[in-house]
């Protein structure tokens, strides 16, 4: 005897979110749009990013400056649109290596087991010590500020979660009948991993990497912000934020549109990985 | 309990090997001599013979291994080298820092308990109507903003348009109170979710309606019997992102000009001040490590079933 | 009618109970599902007196810890009480505000459970959440609650000083649910709804658990309701049975005369697919046919799983008498 309690999803409040569903259709409506814009960017932009036209500094909006310009007197329109794709792209490649890298550890140590798991194990739970903002603050400084170093590191840092997550399914199915049976009937262990296992571990992947996007466009932004990041004059989100910041007092547009945009991307992301991790039914690792 | 402290501890060990051998090799691949840098080589006329004496002293011109042994063995003593900069031991520099920050973290934390905890509570006892929607909103901004432009638009209201808060400095309990607000509100947010979960789940447990049908009031079943078996799975997310936290104490420092542990790391990467680096990235590691450690024996605190079940691994 | 069945089951119940007033009363107690407006107890009629035990019999889903919990005042808010109503000594139950019901549980109602897992919070020493049970109620100094608890611990064979000092994981299932006994008659409560209170134990263990419910009974002058799904635990312990199915009643009477003459197939049945010794070692034992969801919409619930089904079983059934304060609804019986 329980008590239910009760758990309707219907959400009411200015955007209708009924349940997991329209969460995904939101965030990819959301993504669909920033998506085309990005790809579009060259082609729709009305001015050149990066020329600065000092006679025309801290514009307000007008017909050839959609949203004005900016403390060098460039275009914030143009800077947002292909600022999209150094972020949308960075982040894309960050999480598309990881998963990479750490599926196929996962899997091989989790199948494995014995003694390689171990001592990887040992070493990866030692490595989830360290925070992978500090992390990437560190390999930045060491090795100088720049788009490519802090890809490095957010890399080496980030890996980490998906090995754990795939060993920890593949550690859970390869003790189930079915692979014993595979193993009886003759298939080989790449086929059961490839057949049996791969699988399994898609849909956790899956949420975890639309979650970690977010995450991930978070991180980068902040470090540029620091100025960890993106060097100038390159059109990166937070490295904007980082220009507009002395003017931001006179102009708060400077600031306030490369914070939307970010926002609005990690929002639409994280409508994505929830939704999925809903519908899915994925438990949070 | 012995277990759990053993495996922390040598965590603790994993993480200062990882991370020594990591900011050694690092330092060792940084661009740049660290001696033209001392010598502040750019502004002044530096002779071979200066060069070269400096280089020895600071046994650059001995094998790396061992460089590194020495440099072990001087950790091993709190001595992590001077700062490039200040020419001040760098344990010092890092402990006046960590004052600094501590106050910062500690009063984010505050404010984060007290807005996750009243949040996460009403969304629960208001699964489905519109508390639990506000809740659920707050929940994907917070996940969503960038703090660092939540903590810009919050100086652009309260330091710009009302003035009523300082946005940079310390000193007063208002110059605490943006910069603490910034780090703690992302956290709460997510937190208060995962607490509200943590609440339905142990609201539809039967030990609760078992203490219902005892007669007990209903906010002792609340705060008493679901509170604490709702409270584990956010402790432990809580240890889990100690890091991002830490992380975002940085940014959040560099935006008010908090003059922490951050501000010291930030100020030294764009120094090269390598020592004041490695400083900070171990002091870091171990603080990670320690928070865990102290996740770990808040379980046993929170739920004495798991000294039973440890014992029976 | 609808009317002349209802006044034909306020008869029979005017027949059960005799001249006594009865300590718990429940008249037409209908709960449905709000959101699918479905009926998951039908009008059920049940009365216990003071120092009685009613055995409450059916098989999981008749609505029987359902109806428990609606007398705890604890049903959960996608059900609800369409009809009828709960009175025990001078309390109507169904119209009590929430804050009054919480002072009625516990102290005159008292619960114990089929998960005696679950009965204590876990990571709460027991002897605390006694001592809070106490306070909960009234006012009391610590020391004072802490006699009142040992008192009772002893009282049902458990070594009190140990047992107050102990988290619940530290007890055996045995010891739990003498635990959850000791708790539950704390404050002398007048009913104790005990619900499927052996399921969970083996079975010596669970013979002593009502042994002792019967003995504390006796002592404390209270009534019991047990909900079981087996005969067994019931036949020499209760003074009167209700055997429920789908929802409803379908023969209640002295437990003894529903023993030497069972009225309705399904108690007919229940009694024959019971294991037991006897000098017949070759008879088979019978099965029920069907699965226990099987409820039938309309007319008699059990009429899809009824061997001696007929037409007129499409219609409800007539509450017949079958010999004083035995009755049963069922158009085969005569």
């Amino acid at each position: 005897m329980k008590i239910n309690v009760q758990m309707p999803k219907a959400i009411k409040l200015g955007i209708k979110i009924k349940n997991e569903n329209h969460m995904i259709i939101c965030g990819l409506s959301f993504l669909t749009v920033i998506i085309f814009i990005t790809l579009l960017g060259p082609f729709i932009v009305p001015n050149d990013p990066l020329s600065a036209n000092m006679s025309e500094r801290l514009a307000s909006p007008s017909v050839t400056y959609p949203l004005g310009t900016d403390h060098m007197g460039r275009c914030i329109f143009s800077r947002l649109v292909i600022g999209a794709q150094a972020t949308l792209g960075i982040t894309g490649l960050v999480v598309a290596s990881v998963v990479m890298i750490g599926i196929p550890i996962g899997l091989v140590t989790g199948y494995i087991g014995g003694r390689i798991d171990s001592v990887i194990m040992r070493l990866v739970d030692g490595l989830l010590a360290l925070p992978e903002f500090i992390l990437a603050i560190t390999i930045a400084g060491f090795l100088g500020p720049s788009l490519i170093n802090l890809m490095i590191s957010i890399v080496f840092v980030k890996w980490i979660g998906y090995t754990r997550v795939v060993r920890g399914i593949v550690i859970l199915e390869r003790n189930k009948d079915y692979v014993s049976a595979a193993k009886v009937s003759g298939s080989s262990n790449w086929k059961i991993i490839r057949r049996h296992l791969l699988p399994q571990i898609i849909s956790p992947v899956l949420v975890l990497a639309a979650l970690d996007i977010g995450k991930v466009i978070l991180i980068i932004s902040s470090l540029s912000y620091l100025g960890l990041g993106a060097q100038p004059p390159a059109p990166e989100w937070g490295a904007m934020l980082n220009d507009g910041r002395p003017y931001f007092q006179t102009v708060p547009e400077l600031m306030i549109y490369p914070g939307l945009a970010i926002f609005f991307v990690v929002l639409s992301f994280n409508l994505i990985g929830e939704g999925l991790r809903d519908k899915l039914d994925v438990k949070r690792h | 309990m012995l277990f759990i402290i053993r495996k922390r501890l040598f965590q603790l060990f994993i993480v200062l090997l990882v991370l020594s051998i990591f900011t050694f090799t690092l330092m060792k691949l940084a661009p740049g001599d660290p001696v033209l840098t001392i010598l502040n080589a750019d502004e002044m006329l530096v002779t071979e013979e200066d060069q070269a004496k400096l280089r020895s002293d600071l046994g650059f011109d001995q094998p790396l291994y061992v460089q590194y042994g020495k440099w072990m063995l001087n950790l091993a003593q709190l001595d992590l080298g001077k700062s490039y900069m200040t020419g001040k031991p760098v344990w010092d520099e890092l402990m006046e820092r960590l004052q600094i920050t501590i106050e910062l973290t500690t009063f984010a934390l505050f404010i984060m308990i007290s807005i996750a905890i009243p949040l996460g509570v009403l969304a629960a006892i208001n699964a489905g109507r519109w508390p639990d929607q506000v809740s659920r909103i707050l929940a994907l901004i917070g996940a969503s903003i960038p703090n660092f432009w939540l903590g810009l638009i919050l100086i652009y209201l309260f330091t710009f348009k009302l003035q009523i808060l300082p946005s940079s400095g310390i000193g007063s309990y208002s110059h605490i109170i943006l910069p603490a607000f910034t780090l703690g509100f992302t956290f709460a947010v997510v937190y208060a979710r995962l607490l509200r979960a943590g609440l339905l789940q142990s609201m539809s447990e039967d030990f609760i309606l078992a203490g219902r049908a005892r007669g007990l009031k209903e906010w002792r079943i609340l705060w008493i019997h679901a509170f604490r078996a709702a409270i584990l799975p956010v402790i432990t997310v809580f240890g889990l992102s100690i890091g991002s936290f830490l992380g975002g104490a940085v940014v959040v420092e560099i935006l008010f000009s908090w003059p922490g542990l951050g501000s010291l790391a930030v100020e030294a990467i764009f120094n090269r001040d390598y020592p004041v680096i490695q400083g900070y990235v171990l002091l870091t590691g171990i603080f990670v490590v320690i928070v865990n450690l102290l996740v770990d024996l808040s379980y046993y605190v929170i739920d004495p079933r798991i000294n039973r079940k440890e014992e029976a691994l | 009618m609808e009317a002349t069945i209802e006044k034909q089951i306020k008869n029979a119940g005017d027949l059960v109970h005799t001249a006594e007033e009865s300590l718990l009363e429940i008249e037409d107690l209908t709960i449905t599902i709000d959101s699918v407006k479905k009926d998951l107890v039908k009008q059920i009629d049940l009365s216990i007196k003071a120092g009685e035990m009613l055995g409450l019999v059916g098989e999981s889903g008749s609505g029987k810890s359902l109806t428990a919990t609606a007398l705890l005042g604890l049903l959960p808010s996608s059900l609800q009480i369409t009809g009828g109503t709960i009175r025990l000594g001078n309390h109507q139950i169904t119209s009590l505000s929430e804050k009054e019901m919480r002072q009625v549980r516990g102290k005159e109602i008292a619960y114990v459970s089929q998960n005696y897992q679950s009965f204590f919070t876990p990571f709460i020493k027991i002897g605390k959440q006694f001592v809070e049970v106490i306070q909960s109620h009234s006012p009391t100094k610590k020391s004072e609650a802490k006699k009142i608890v040992r008192y009772w611990l002893n009282k049902v064979n458990l070594p009190a000083d140990r047992v107050f000092n102990s988290y619940p994981f530290q007890l055996s299932g045995g010891q739990l649910q003498r635990a959850a006994i000791a708790c539950a008659i704390l404050l002398r409560p007048r009913l104790i709804i005990a619900d499927e209170p052996t399921t969970a134990l083996d079975v010596l263990t669970g013979e002593k658990i009502l042994d002792l419910l019967r003995g504390l009974q006796k002592e404390l002058n209270c009534a019991i309701l047990l909900i079981t799904h087996d005969l067994k635990h019931v036949m020499n312990r209760s003074d009167e049975i209700a055997i429920m199915y789908g929802g409803q009643i379908l023969e209640r009477g002295r437990t003894c005369d529903v023993y030497q003459n069972p009225a309705h197939p399904y108690t007919r049945l229940l009694f024959q697919s019971r294991l037991q010794l006897s000098k017949e070692v070759t008879k088979e034992l019978r099965t029920i046919y069907g699965e226990p969801g099987l409820i039938a919409e309309k007319g008699c619930p059990f009429a899809r799983r009824c061997p001696y089904v007929f037409e007129a079983c499409n219609e409800i059934p007539q509450i017949k008498t079958v010999s004083d304060a035995h009755w049963v609804a069922c158009h085969a019986a005569n």
